[in-house]
């Protein structure tokens, strides 16, 4: 064993330079891997920490219909036996704000359960006891992280928060975060008895036509979840609106909630939230190709080294070492260079993972990587990574003559330096298809913030906070008086916020239609503002109440709906039923994230806004900074108990794309560790072939061989295998990029230069590592290498 | 001790046969100190590598110490290499990473010699060559002199019955190959048998024998015996 070490050792100091390559390379991909394994762990396991998840189930529709009565539950309560425990959950349509007496108001988020919920889901209490704590009308249960922002170190058990400047609440416990990843998140939770009294909402609870409510369902030990769902569908009222759907609702297991993709809207679904399995199969997978990467390059390092090796093999064996200490040496060593990767790759871990939770918002605990669990299956991986990728090798090395091995001398061989072309060939294409990759999400995400058809640039949006609300006058008035200030507009619009969607029956022209829509409100500053433009028709008139019920609409809406003459069309449009009329079409833009596809929109003119935008003058870039400043300490003084929150257009709009900017991160990330491991690998087998090629070199040169001769030379092979990396690459990455472009409803094009610029970005990369040894090898003076006869 | 018969090795080419080693019959008793010589190209390497059991002939026999050495198996083989024979080479083949004593102990390690035991032979071999204070060192921090040395010390740290040294000389100058030469002269005297391969007329006489090989063929095969006694001091 210790000889092991020592002979290890000193083969690792007698070429430090490709010993050392090997080794970053391997421990860069295994960090990336060990991120990446564990960070898929933790989204696999979500939610598993939940005791009865076995038996817990949504009900719903993924597809159409989440939303469920509140009174189906007091319904499924009484009716069915199987269901052994029901929870209906609400989030609230505006985020809340909670203050504790005179401190800083904070915006948080709130759902409403019934009084079971910590009887279905299994929470740690830091605080109180959970199992009464929503019991008490106006108690609230909240999160350690929640109670600290509210109350700073001070005990939060028992004490009042102010919600919304109006109602008190009572905290009845405290919970911890969970530890493992969950797909449910909320800060603070209260019963739907509380929510009667704090959003009083007419007859929600007793009549079936609203739905605000998902229904979380424990079944009974054994009961089947088909025949449950069954029986829970025929309770709904015959005549319900949504009769026929019924059938499609089920009981969908809770268990794997967190990657199915359901179809919640609205501010008040945050609370539950999924995630794309596609994508994080797809990180999957390109942490496999980087990983793919290192071991070709491990490969092509350690079978030079063993040619190198050859020799001394023969000595061994012929002072009496069997074939299999050999070969069983000889894998030791490679195993004690994965284990230091493995070592190296875990310090990398922990140095780098904060980052690459920052830039990329990969998220998991980090407590999984001090289990004994992970311990046994790193290393175990580790264990069968070395010997699979090396045995091989290894047993033709040892097996090889002892005579031959003393008599020959080292010369390159064709059929394996082809192999490793080919090596390298695959290396550098997977490092293509990634860079491409980059390169065109990219674009994606230019293309969906820069082509959205509205104007983004010097917009802010002031959020209107209740107290806002009945000031918007004042608030209008001293705004204009600020000389920064151009426009302002009262909207319910802002990018990345929900609209309202709309679905109803109307008789126009003696004909029923159905009508669904998105809308908001705006006033007539609106369309100058963002830079509509108007294709038919007049816009809103200036602040006068004629227009109190004139509507525009955009073009898809006349296009959808089949409207041959728009301009005074009549609809019944709100809640109040006011017949509205439309009186202009405004050309299409992308209220929505270029992923969705354009819907009709009707555009009101009521005075209800959620939004102020506040175009800004600009002129000046001092002047620009101070307006900003002084737009948040007019806000913040009519709005003392709500947090008044200013958000530029355009920034709002890049997050809309955020979690393409992720994957454009994550995905850049690895490239980058891609193309990094493969200039390692080619930098060392260029160190390898000039050094078995030195003789060649430099006969060349007493021959009378230039420098960039001898440069062309040793580059022309790389060079070669680049080339065809391109090639494999090219296609693979043109139908990859389709496939992920497919989701979005309005795309970017593939423009044949992504390609040309990932392709000559890999052989520049390339020739430089290339070229910075071959320029070495050229330029010595070639006695030297002729000497060593 | 070694008895050959009939040994042929020869390439196959597309239309002739070409012989490397053509030998009808030579047999070499316990005790013996032969050289081999013959021009380049004659078989001397390939004889030696057969008798070493690094190489098998195309056709023949050899039997060493009464029994069929090709018949032997992977294993035994290992065994004879372990206890029987040392090599010694021109190009030295000592391991670059491995210290003087390191690689004087590899051997013993692989014939399973327990480790204080290996200590002390090692010692003992260091002492007797002079290089106690070159333990340390590795093969490229000493002259050729010295790694030839080391190189004869490693295989005899073993203890074998048989030295083959192929060219032991070829690699270093005059001085320092007669003192090669007759350390080999003298570990024979203590009883080893010695064959060597050289070029060099002068090393050669410092044998018993002298089998002289052309084109694969035994030349002639002379032994003196009392000529170079007295250089023995």
């Amino acid at each position: 064993m210790y000889n092991i070490l020592i002979s290890t050792y000193r083969n690792f100091v007698r070429n430090p330079v490709t010993n050392f390559i090997n080794l970053i390379g391997l421990a860069i991909s295994l960090a990336l891997v060990i991120i990446l394994s564990v960070y898929s762990f933790s989204e696999l396991t979500t939610d598993n920490f939940h005791k009865n998840i076995d038996r817990l189930y949504l009900y719903g529709d993924f597809n159409n219909r989440m939303y469920m009565p509140a009174i189906l539950k007091d319904q499924v309560d009484l009716n069915i036996p199987e269901v052994e425990s029901s929870v209906r959950l609400a989030g609230s349509w505006e985020a809340p704000v909670f203050q504790v007496d005179d401190r800083d108001p904070i915006t948080s988020d709130i759902v409403f359960a019934d009084v079971d919920f910590f009887n279905l889901f299994s929470y740690q209490t830091a605080e109180g006891d959970l199992e009464d704590s929503l019991n008490e009308l106006m108690s609230v249960v909240i999160t350690k992280s929640l109670a600290e922002k509210l109350f700073g170190n001070d005990n939060a058990l028992g004490k009042n928060v102010k919600m919304n400047n109006n109602k008190l609440l009572t905290v009845s416990a405290v919970i911890d975060e969970p530890k493992a990843n969950s797909c449910l998140s909320f800060s603070a939770i209260t019963s739907v008895n509380t929510r009667k009294i704090i959003q009083p909402n007419e007859d929600e609870y007793t009549n079936w036509g609203w739905n605000n409510f998902q229904l979380f369902i424990l079944l009974k030990k054994g009961a089947n979840p088909y025949e449950t769902a069954k029986k829970m569908a025929e309770l709904f009222p015959k005549n319900d609106y949504e009769q026929e759907d019924n059938s499609k609702l089920q009981l969908n297991p809770f268990n794997g909630l967190y990657f199915s993709q359901f179809a919640l809207y609205g501010n008040d679904s945050a609370y539950l939230h999924g995630k794309d399995k596609m994508k994080m199969l797809i990180l999957m997978m390109v942490a496999l190709l980087v990983l793919i990467i290192a071991l070709v390059n491990f490969i092509n390092i350690s079978t030079s080294q063993w040619l190198e090796k050859l020799k001394h093999i023969g000595v061994l064996k012929v002072i009496g070492a069997r074939r299999s200490t050999i070969f069983l040496q000889l894998l030791a060593e490679a195993f004690l260079l994965f284990l230091m990767a493995l070592l190296l790759a875990q310090i990398l871990v922990n140095i780098v993972y904060p980052l690459v939770q920052n830039y990329t918002g990969i998220k998991f605990n980090p407590h999984i990587l001090y289990t004994p669990y992970y311990f046994i299956i790193s290393i175990t991986a580790t264990f069968l990574l070395s010997v699979v990728f090396s045995s091989i090798p290894i047993y033709r090395v040892s097996s090889s003559k002892a005579i031959d091995n003393l008599k020959k001398k080292i010369e390159p061989d064709r059929k394996k330096s082809i192999f490793r072309g080919v090596l390298v060939a695959a290396q550098f294409s997977i490092a293509i298809v990634l860079i491409a990759f980059t390169l065109l999400v990219q674009k994606q995400v230019d293309f969906g913030s820069s082509n959205l058809g509205f104007n983004q640039s010097n917009v802010v949006g002031i959020n209107i906070t209740p107290q806002l609300h009945s000031k918007k006058e004042v608030l209008m008035k001293l705004l204009e008086e600020k000389p920064g200030v151009d426009k302002i507009s009262f909207t319910q619009y802002f990018p990345g916020k929900t609209n309202s969607h709309w679905v109803t029956n109307q008789t126009v022209d003696g004909v029923e239609k159905h009508y669904q829509f998105d809308t908001f409100n705006a006033d007539v500053d609106f369309f100058d503002i963002l830079g509509l433009q108007l294709v038919n028709g007049r816009l809103f008139s200036d602040k006068l109440t004629i227009d109190q019920h004139s509507i525009l609409v955009n073009e898809t809406f006349v296009c959808e709906h089949k409207i041959d003459n728009p301009i005074g069309t009549k609809l019944i449009v709100g809640m109040e039923g006011h017949q509205s009329e439309i009186i202009g079409v405004v050309k299409d833009f992308h209220y929505k994230a270029v992923s969705e596809p354009i819907l009709p929109l009707l555009i009101r003119n009521e005075p209800n806004a959620s939004i102020c935008l506040v175009r800004l003058q600009t002129s000046n870039f001092a002047l620009f900074h101070k307006t900003i400043q002084d737009i948040k300490t007019v806000a913040a003084e009519l709005s003392p108990s709500f947090p008044v929150e200013i958000t530029f257009l355009d920034q709002a709009v890049k997050n809309m794309y955020q979690s393409e900017l992720q994957f454009r991160k994550t995905f850049s990330l690895f490239a980058i560790c891609a193309i990094a491991i493969c200039c390692l690998g080619i930098l060392a087998m260029s160190l390898f072939a000039c050094q078995i090629r030195v003789k060649e070199i430099g006969i060349r040169k007493v021959n009378g061989a230039r420098i960039s001769e001898i440069l062309m030379l040793l580059n022309k092979d790389f060079v070669k295998w680049v080339a065809i990396a391109f090639v494999i690459a090219t296609p693979i990455a043109w139908y990859a990029m389709n496939k992920w472009l497919q989701k979005f409803a309005y795309k970017t094009e593939l423009s044949w230069w992504i390609f040309a610029l990932a392709g000559l970005m890999a052989l520049g990369i390339a020739m430089l590592t290339v070229s910075w040894q071959s320029w070495q090898a050229a330029r010595r003076n070639p006695v030297e290498a002729l000497r060593n006869e | 001790m070694i008895d050959l018969k009939n040994i042929y090795k020869y390439y196959d080419n597309k239309f002739q046969r070409t012989y490397v080693l053509k030998i009808n019959n030579l047999t070499i008793k316990e005790g013996e100190f032969v050289t081999v010589m013959g021009p380049s190209g004659a078989g001397k390497s390939t004889l030696l590598n057969i008798i070493g059991m690094l190489d098998v002939p195309n056709e023949g026999e050899y039997f060493f110490m009464d029994q069929p050495a090709f018949q032997l198996k992977e294993k035994k083989k290992v065994e004879f290499h372990r206890n029987y024979v040392g090599f010694i080479f021109q190009a030295f083949h000592l391991i670059d990473e491995m210290t003087v004593a390191e690689n004087i102990e590899t051997p013993l390690i692989y014939k399973g010699v327990k480790s204080k035991e290996r200590k002390a032979m090692v010692a003992e071999m260091l002492d007797r060559f002079n290089m106690v204070a070159k333990k340390d060192l590795f093969p490229s921090q000493l002259s050729g002199g010295q790694q030839q040395l080391v190189g004869i010390a490693r295989a005899i740290v073993g203890k074998p019955k048989l030295l083959l040294a192929d060219e032991p000389t070829g690699n270093l100058h005059s001085e320092q190959g007669k003192e090669i030469m007759k350390l080999l002269q003298k570990l024979n005297k203590e009883g080893i048998t010695v064959i060597q391969v050289t070029h060099n007329e002068e090393f050669a006489a410092y044998g018993k024998r002298i089998v002289r090989l052309a084109d694969g063929r035994i030349e002639s095969d002379e032994i003196f015996s009392k000529i170079n006694q007295p250089q023995l001091t």
